[in-house]
């Protein structure tokens, strides 16, 4: 593995995804709706000095929670599956290149691609909270950002695995859209019905909870917002009486799971399949 | 009084140093009822016991120290007043209720004490109008259950407590008391901020309770005033800023409510059906619920309130309807923070009603453990399907027919906002990160070579030299065999590729040869081996691949990079030198195109462009996929030639092609495959007749002699038949001047001949199968 070769493959992809449209559209997306909603936070907070996770606050979680996974999803997806269909993946593999260096290569040219639209889209809000006086103090804002990086990253990684297991760019979309589905509704939804009909107990539901991402990032976020979970009810209460300080440490935990596995699940899947 | 006094003053004077130590305890108990006693600094021990209406002044530095046992100070007599004391190191007997000081007599003054280290810290037992004030009550580092509490009033009615501040205490308990006065006192991180029980006419103002499990929880009482008093982030297990349960009668003003689970909660208060409460000028702000009710509770008014960003603004708690609670008096309702209605007739009133209504707010005030999926898309989803489908919808929980369009103002800051610099610095750092990357994308080494890597020649001058080791190939496939399913793509494929020998692999479509080429690059996996220049394509892929030059069929470039970026990159991942793109561009003739797009590039340039990309590292084999696919006859000729000059500067070429003039111009032998399989290998002089390949010739003969020349044609072994007014014979490529030759020694003659242009050399159009040989 040469580390010089992942390099150039990532600048290649960093430099693909800076002409290509989606990035201009999801940045700009993000932004604006990040904008909008630290504006729309501060003029309902009203009253200084308090620091609360309120409606509006909870609205930019909300949007990462369902803006990230989608852009991470359908950046990654059909990166490989879309060089393949045209061709140009087999020739890129012909080149003294390893395929894990191509995969590696590929994540984080995307990561940094990801990464800067979402920088420019958190660095547009913060100033806007930072102008108005915030509240919430840097350290909420840095988890915000930090825990929406390891998100996104999350969401590439199994972009890629998709990408390794579909052929075609248009087949890769569409999984891609079926697994943000699942991930940002279908799974809760399962397991709120689930919660109610089986009489799920607290811990079989956090520890479920656990398991999504996305719930692992709106976890994470409230806990450093709340310095607790116990915003979330008898659950959240129990997660903070059974891993108190270790709560933390959990989440970044399932998320950087949530990282790795699909990645490394994509480089075995990579490394098997035919290039055609 | 007066001698009692001088006493005091004469000891506290002559005790220091040389006489003998003061004697608090005598002093007392020698006092006249009403002396004041100065009580000089040093620390004394405890239980001190005052069963004498006197007023203890401590100088500074007087220490109380009841050494871990029982009460410190125990008061039995009434009009006692302790000031300035620091009291230190009670027992740890909740049964026995150890105390900083425990008052057993009315009319008591504790004022600007120190309690450090205490259990409970003041108590007062049937102690009617005393005055708790200004003391400082830290409670024992205990779990919250084994402490005790700070303050504590048990049937003292008309106390007066105000300016104290209480932390780390159980609770500060108010019991049996009417008409007692809690004002600007201070309590954090206790379990009950405040705990009344059977308190009518109390009166709670600018008090501060932060931080508890509960700010205040008040019960059984009567005619409550609340004013001024801010309830902050009181989050235990059931975190009421303010719980009321059965009380009759509360007056409550400009309080602040934040940061709790829930802001006020309403068991059963009002209790009786003559009572009406009030609360106006109330903030009520990020609480996970704002107000919680019991679904029975009436009567309650609430005007002039803000309501500001709480999680749930209101909840009922558990099954039923909330009802006859008023959100609006004559025309004044509150401000909601989520209220989404408009104001045309700009008088400060919403021209809707705001209605407290969600679905998933139901489900949570149901099933409390559904709040974990809170600020979720799915919680968005369950509102769209209450608002779509009708019989999802929930029942309003309030209504508030005059809802504010601006908040009220409350007198209720707490604390300035924090400075926006480090979010402000963080922030731009992001926006600079974010620039720094985009710009490390947009520009640098990919539009301009680097010339910092060195051109590594991977040919190894005496391995390319035919002449040198003609035995020792650069290639080696050995039994490659690729199944698809079923279908067997490539069969055993052995091969042997010299340096300056260019090898053929002929077939129809889907015989195999891109496969054998794939399989040879790694691109699909196989059985058998591949070894490039030595190297196992399987385990060191790199060095294998580093020795190989790829043109594939399918030109798939990235079509919007220039020429010259597109072989930088490949150049940089070859690690070639920059110096070499340029000279790769001039041996295949597109220098003057470097800096067109690849996509603006014609077939024949692209193939070209592939040809250099190869090239690039100067590799010592080179394989071509149908490598003139794309071409005209023109470009075909002139790309040909290229391949052969590189051919002949001894590089092994491998390609497949269906064109019998590449094979003829380029290959010095030919494997041709068929289902997979080398069915014959040979020279590509012989490829024709391997393979049974025939070109038809039409002839144009005397029509009277027409049919002798056929009867002659096929006396002579030819494939002949009569066509119209000529004669079709089928012959070798190589072969077409034998049937002439044939016609004219039997006197036939021939006036004209064409070849029969739709009988291509394509061995699609050969016999078949059968034909092979």
């Amino acid at each position: 593995m040469s580390l010089r070769t992942i390099f150039i493959i990532a600048r290649k992809e960093l430099r693909d995804a800076l002409r290509n449209r989606w990035f201009l559209l999801y940045t700009a997306a993000f932004s604006i709706l990040a904008l909008a909603m630290s504006y729309l936070s501060l003029a309902g907070s009203g009253m200084q000095g308090l620091a609360g996770f309120g409606r509006t606050t909870a609205g930019l979680v909300n949007l990462v929670i369902l803006l990230v996974p989608l852009m991470g999803l359908s950046i990654a997806a059909p990166s490989l599956a879309g060089e393949q269909e045209r061709g140009t993946l087999a020739y890129l593999l012909a080149q003294p290149i390893t395929r894990f260096e191509a995969l590696i290569g590929k994540y984080l040219g995307l990561s940094a691609s990801l990464t800067a639209a979402l920088a420019i889209g958190f660095g547009i809000c913060g100033l806007s909270i930072a102008a108005n006086g915030d509240a919430a103090g840097v350290g909420v804002y840095l988890t915000l950002v930090a825990m929406t990086f390891a998100l996104g990253l999350a969401m590439l990684s199994v972009g890629m695995l998709i990408s390794t297991l579909t052929r075609k760019a248009a087949q890769a979309i569409g999984m891609a859209i079926v697994v943000w589905l699942c991930l940002t509704l279908l799974s809760d939804l399962a397991l709120m019905g689930s919660a109610l009909a089986f009489k799920l107990r607290i811990q079989e539901l956090f520890s479920l909870a656990l398991v999504n991402p996305l719930q692992v990032f709106k976890m994470a976020v409230l806990h450093s917002m709340n310095a607790g979970l116990d915003v979330l009810g008898p659950a959240g209460i129990y997660a903070n009486q059974t891993y108190g300080p270790w709560l933390s440490l959990l989440f970044v935990g399932s998320i950087l799971a949530w990282i790795v596995v699909p990645l490394v699940l994509a480089a075995l899947t990579f490394s098997r399949k035919p290039i055609a | 009084m007066a001698v009692g006094a001088f006493v005091a003053a004469a000891l506290a004077v002559a005790s220091p140093a040389f006489a003998e130590p003061f004697n608090l305890q005598a002093a007392i108990d020698s006092a006249q009822p009403g002396a004041v006693i100065h009580v000089p600094a040093g620390t004394y021990h405890g239980t001190i016991l005052i069963s004498q209406p006197v007023e203890l002044v401590a100088e500074p530095g007087v220490v109380i120290e009841g050494g871990g046992q029982g009460d410190v100070v125990r008061i039995e007599a009434a009009d006692v007043t302790i000031r300035g004391l620091t009291i230190r190191g009670t027992g740890k007997s909740l049964d026995r209720e150890n105390a900083g000081i425990t008052v057993l007599a009315p009319r008591v003054l504790i004022e600007d004490n120190v309690f450090e280290d205490v259990l409970f810290g003041v108590y007062l037992k049937k102690a009617p109008g005393s005055i708790i004030r200004g003391n400082r009550i830290g409670g024992k580092d205990l779990p919250v259950p084994r402490r005790g509490d700070g303050i504590r009033l048990w049937y003292s009615p008309g106390s007066v407590i105000e300016h104290n501040t209480v932390r780390n205490s159980r609770d500060v308990v108010i019991w049996f008391s009417h008409n007692v006065t809690l004002r600007d006192n201070t309590v954090t991180d206790g379990r009950y901020g405040l705990h009344f029980m059977y308190c009518d006419d109390t009166v709670l103002i600018g008090n501060h309770l932060e931080g508890n499990s509960v700010g205040a929880f008040l019960m059984y009482s009567r005619r409550l005033v609340i004013e001024g008093n801010r309830f902050l982030r009181n989050r235990g297990p059931s975190g009421y800023g303010v719980g009321l349960k059965e009380i009759d009668g509360v007056q409550a003003q400009d309080n602040l409510f934040a940061g709790n689970r829930v802001g006020i909660y309403f068991d059963n208060s009002p209790a009786s059906v003559d009572v009406t409460q009030l609360f106006t000028n109330n903030a009520v702000a990020y609480n996970d619920i704002g107000l919680a009710f019991m679904p029975s509770v009436k009567r309650n008014i609430f005007i002039d309130n803000n309501f500001l960003e709480n999680v749930e603004q209101v909840a009922v708690l558990g099954s039923g309807q909330l009802k006859g609670n008023q959100f609006t008096v004559d025309g004044r309702g509150n401000f909601w923070s989520d209220y989404t209605g408009f104001d045309l007739t700009a008088d400060g009133i919403g021209d809707t009603s705001y209605l407290a209504r969600s679905l998933f707010e139901n489900l949570m005030d149901r099933e409390p453990k559904l709040r974990l999926f809170l600020f979720s898309p799915v919680q968005q989803a369950v509102e769209l399907a209450a608002k779509a489908v009708p019989t999802f919808r929930p029942p309003t929980k309030i209504t508030d027919t005059a809802p504010r369009m601006t908040a009220v103002s409350i007198p209720t800051e707490v604390g300035d906002a924090a400075p926006g610099w480090p979010t402000a610095i963080t922030a731009l750092g992001l926006l600079l990160s974010a620039t720094a990357l985009l710009m490390c994308g947009m520009t640098g080494t990919l539009t301009r070579p680097s010339s910092a890597v060195e051109l590594t020649p991977v040919r190894d001058k005496k391995n390319t030299d035919p002449a040198d080791h003609p035995a020792k190939p650069l290639l080696v496939a050995s039994d490659i065999t690729k199944r698809f399913g079923r279908l067997t793509a490539v069969k055993k494929l052995n091969l042997d590729l010299h340096p300056g020998e260019a090898v053929a692999l002929w077939g129809r479509n889907g015989a195999g040869k891109t496969t054998a080429i794939r399989c040879m690059l790694g691109l699909v996996r196989c059985k058998g081996s591949v070894a490039l220049s030595g190297f196992d394509i399987r385990r060191r892929p790199k060095d294998a691949k580093r020795c190989v030059g790829y043109v594939p069929q399918e030109l798939a470039f990235y079509d919007d990079w220039r020429a010259t970026e597109l072989l930088s990159f490949f150049a940089k991942i070859k690690r070639v030198g920059g110096g070499r793109v340029s000279a790769v561009f001039a041996e295949v003739g597109l220098t003057e195109h470097a800096t067109k797009r690849v996509g603006e590039l014609s077939g024949g340039m692209k193939q070209r462009l592939a040809l250099a990309a190869a090239l690039l590292a100067d590799p010592p084999i080179l394989m071509l996929d149908e490598l003139t696919a794309n071409l005209d006859a023109a470009a075909r000729d002139s790309f040909l030639k290229l391949l052969c000059d590189q051919r002949d500067r001894g590089k092994a070429i491998l390609f497949t092609s269906h064109r019998l003039r590449e094979v003829e111009a380029l290959a010095d032998r030919v494997l041709v495959m068929e289902r997979g399989e080398v069915v014959t290998t040979c020279g590509p002089r012989q490829l024709a007749q391997a393979i049974g390949l025939r070109t038809g010739l039409r002839l144009w003969i005397d029509p009277d002699r027409l049919d002798d020349a056929v009867k002659q044609l096929q006396l002579d072994g030819f494939e002949a038949d009569r066509n119209g007014q000529t004669v079709h014979v089928k012959v070798r490529p190589d072969e077409k001047g034998k049937p002439l030759a044939a016609l004219a020694s039997a006197g036939i003659g021939v006036r004209d001949f064409e070849v029969d242009s739709s009988d291509a050399n394509s061995p699609a159009q050969r016999p078949g199968p059968g034909g092979t040989r």
